[in-house]
């Protein structure tokens, strides 16, 4: 791995260690500023790395605020992944790093078996043990995996196409959001494509140092995307941590595979809607006889991090009959699979007491945000389901053919 | 279509959080465009409106210092009516959102307020966030000056050791204090960031209150880093000075400033309120100009370009630090629109041997007439849409007449309150001044 990313843009202002939700609740952070830019110039002197590496939950908030444009959390996932390759990582983090994997395998068993294989007070205790703290919100698979749901729609046949990445969490504890968007994509006029090859994007693995099987990953996904580009054919995801994963970290972690395969922008589907209607494709009349409905929204950081503002609650604010409000609370603490680990689960729900304080204390009856694990962290913090923005635009739209139950 | 909006503000430093809030208070929408955050949030949290007058003297009343600046200062340029406006909108929504601000003196007859740094520094500010009196650190007599163990930035010795060079400050009785720290010896070496987070949490709050409490007995004054949280509002703050048992005052500290990040809280807070969009992290890579005002801005985000359109644009991007103003050999141009600045071709002329004096480099910016548009070597304005506001600027020197945070505060209402008129129709003001916009 010869990716190295220049420190010396720092001119340590200390703007990132304001901005850093891990450092304002725990010293156990040396924080972003010293961990990223000033100990890279240790790192490149060949000296031990600080052990508080681990404590960064490559939430980018460093990045967002940097007024250098220093990618810090960048430097960290780079001196991660060194880390592990010299020392090996922990089963824990193996196990968090390849949640798509672990799905696969158990794919033949029934969903219901499977909860109660994963979620029973035992296994909690054995996975305790192991480093996933026995209080995190572990999400419950769904019955049937979105690949499966997919494959049995009837979807009309429309000229216009769209690629569809679904993202794991959507794939496996999250469907009914991921059908959802096929019905949105197909009112707007765009039949839904969601290639068989496509996997999990790698993020869990970079954060968790698997930089080799993030490698493989997105070789895959970069081979498949590069088929639908020469083809012409928009790609889009609801994910956001996955769209960042395509938009900025492959290019800077692995630039040979992105010279060699070419980039694929993957769009963020909320805004792609959002013009959809602004276009005149997709109506955002809601059903007739609705009540009102308020909602609290609340931005994932990593979407904060691209740089396009706030498309899924720019679709909610153009729904008439729905109220909503920005949380404008920071964020939520989970940061993927950072806040299931035993040491990092207080830390986590202290990043996210000011979000879940404010969910709770709303008036809304649900919260949105397009993060899968930010939804999961926000009903286990604050006890109020949240789900994607364009759940709710079908909820609005198209009320009577949405199967409720399917949410983690 | 959605990325087209009334009024976008590139930069979100004080400048650019005060254009926003002017323009979206005239009922524009505004969207604020920032590739990092600017520099208020890491900053000692006082607003310094004019510390020194044209000559280098130290000013009393500040708005008396004003009739010494040159032509093109940003304040000439305003006038004192439009600088009192800015500073009057921040203090009223500080304080809508918990946070006081205050100035010394009273209204008939403000004054600057000379600020105790943790360096043992007094700084000629304006604007600061204790409900402390001038007059209590007059007549104090017995001083406790606070660190916490810990807090390599603030040493008790150092403070006193340099306050007593100040006149009204030499005579006074000092004694030191090192709370414990509420960490741990592992960790990180704290900052006064660290001990307002704690103070902000309610499990920390206790902890804060029984460290301060009664260690004010027998004094009549105690200096303590800013470490009464990081909030706009702060229940340990208001109640510092009754559990410590004498007046308390929070000295300005270094980055993070922790005060700072008070004011921008409140700033943001009241943007979201207003309804006003961040796009964060993104970079504008190049504007198009038609006829003489811009047009559409290119946007560089997570890899790719995105276009934006608005009626009317403000200019916050800072100074040379943050690509506001970029240096080249012999020259210097504006970071969006590469307007020329005009700069002596011998680079030594930039710069003065008298290290705290004057420098032009630090005065060197775009030229603006009193709506904030840039003027071209004419002293035409040349970008009819576009208002420039803040460290962007040039004619001031904000080191050196400790003006930083007042000009960007007085220049981005400004730029947010013209831009606004004019995206959304021009005001009375504008057809008065005859501008052809």
């Amino acid at each position: 791995m010869k990716v190295r990313i220049n420190p010396d843009k720092c001119i340590a202002c200390t703007t990132c260690v304001v901005n850093c939700p891990v450092s304002r609740v725990t010293p156990k952070f040396l924080g972003p500023r010293m961990i990223g830019p000033a100990y890279e110039r240790f790192r490149l002197l060949g000296l031990a790395e600080d052990e508080s590496l681990t404590y960064c939950a490559n939430c980018k908030n460093c990045d967002i605020t940097c007024p250098q444009g220093v990618h810090v959390s960048s430097i960290n996932m780079l001196a991660r992944a060194e880390q592990s390759k010299k020392y090996g990582a922990s089963l824990r983090d193996w196990v968090l790093a390849h949640g798509e994997l672990q799905a696969k395998m158990l794919q033949m068993i029934p969903a219901g078996l499977k909860n109660w294989g994963m979620l029973n007070p035992v296994t909690r205790h054995v996975l305790d043990k192991l480093g996933i703290d026995k209080r995190a919100p572990l999400p419950a698979f769904a019955k049937k995996t979105f690949r499966q749901m997919f494959k049995k729609i009837n979807q009309p046949d429309l000229p216009r196409k769209i690629i569809y990445f679904p993202g794991c969490y959507i794939d496996v504890y999250d469907p009914q959001t991921g059908l959802d968007m096929v019905w949105a994509f197909n009112r707007a006029g765009y039949q839904v494509i969601s290639p068989d090859a496509f996997c999990c994007c790698g993020l869990p693995m970079i954060a968790n140092g698997f930089w080799e099987d993030a490698r493989k990953r997105a070789k895959r996904n970069l081979t498949e995307l590069a088929k639908w580009r020469n083809e012409g054919v928009p790609a889009v995801t609801g994910c956001p941590s996955c769209a960042l994963i395509f938009r900025e970290d492959l290019p800077e972690y692995f630039p040979d595979l992105v010279e060699k395969l070419g980039m694929h922008q993957l769009e963020d589907a909320q805004d792609f809607l959002l013009q959809c209607a602004e276009r005149g494709e997709l109506a955002l009349r809601e059903a007739a006889g609705l009540e009102p409905m308020e909602v609290i929204y609340h931005a994932p950081c990593h979407l904060r991090a691209q740089g396009d503002g706030l498309p899924g609650y720019k679709l909610l604010q153009a729904l008439d009959g729905v109220k909503v409000t920005e949380a404008n609370a920071g964020c939520c603490g989970i940061s993927g699979s950072y806040g299931f680990k035993k040491e990092k689960y207080d830390i986590a729900q202290e990043i996210g007491s000011e979000l879940f304080r404010k969910v709770r204390e709303s008036k809304a009856e649900v919260a949105a945000s397009e993060c899968g694990t930010c939804r999961v962290q926000i009903q286990h913090g604050s006890g109020k389901k949240a789900i994607h923005p364009v759940a709710i635009l079908r909820a609005r739209l198209e009320p009577g053919n949405r199967q409720e139950g399917q949410t983690g | 279509m959605s990325r087209t909006i009334d009024v976008i503000v590139i930069g979100s430093g004080m400048a650019g959080l005060c254009a926003a809030t002017a323009a979206a208070r005239k009922n524009a929408r505004v969207r604020i465009i920032s590739e990092g955050m600017g520099c208020m949030a890491i900053s000692g949290g006082a607003i310094d409106l004019l510390g020194y007058d044209n000559e280098g003297n130290l000013l009393d009343n500040p708005w008396a210092g004003l009739k010494t600046l040159a032509p093109d200062h940003p304040y000439t340029l305003l006038g004192a009516e439009n600088i009192k406006t800015a500073l009057d909108g921040v203090v009223e929504i500080a304080g809508r959102h918990g946070l006081r601000l205050k100035h010394a003196g009273d209204d008939q007859n403000p004054r600057n307020f000379r600020f105790p740094t943790i360096m043992g520094t007094l700084r000629p500010t304006y604007l600061y966030q204790d409900n402390i009196d001038e007059q209590t650190l007059a007549n104090a007599e017995r001083v406790l000056v606070v660190s916490v163990k810990g807090f390599r930035d603030c040493r008790p010795a150092l403070v006193i050791n340099q306050l007593r060079r100040y006149k009204g400050w030499a005579d006074k009785e000092y004694v030191p204090l090192v709370l414990p720290s509420p960490f741990d010896e592992k960790g990180r070496s704290l900052s006064a960031l660290d001990l307002a987070h704690v103070a902000d949490r309610p499990q920390g709050r206790d902890w804060m209150l029984n460290a301060i409490r009664g260690i004010g007995k027998g004094f009549d004054l105690v200096l303590m880093p800013p470490m009464l949280g990081a909030r706009p509002l702060s229940p340990v703050r208001d109640k510092a000075a009754e559990t410590a048992g004498c007046p308390c005052l929070e000295m300005a500290s270094v980055p993070p400033g922790v005060a700072g990040l008070r004011i921008r809280e409140a700033l943001v807070d009241e943007l979201h309120d207003l309804g006003v969009e961040f796009y964060e992290n993104t970079q504008i890579k190049k504007a198009e100009i038609k006829d003489g005002n811009c047009a559409s801005l290119t946007a560089s985000a997570a890899g790719r370009e995105i276009v934006h359109h608005a009626r009317a644009v403000v200019v916050a991007t800072g100074g040379i630090l943050s690509g506001g103003v970029i240096l080249d050999p012999g020259k210097a141009r504006e970071g969006i629109f590469n307007l020329d600045i005009p700069v002596p071709g011998n680079v030594d002329d930039w710069s003065e041997p008298e290290i705290f004096g004057k420098h032009m480099v630090t005065s060197l910016g775009v030229k603006v007439d009193s709506q904030m548009r840039a003027l071209d070597k004419n002293g035409v304005p040349c970008l009819g849409n576009v208002f420039f506001a803040g460290r962007t600027l040039g004619g001031y020197d904000y080191a050196a007449e400790k003006s930083g945070h007042g000009v960007a505060a007085a220049t981005g209402w400004q730029a947010g309150s013209m831009a606004a008129g004019l995206a959304l129709g021009k005001t009375a003001e504008q057809k008065a001044s005859g501008a052809d916009i």
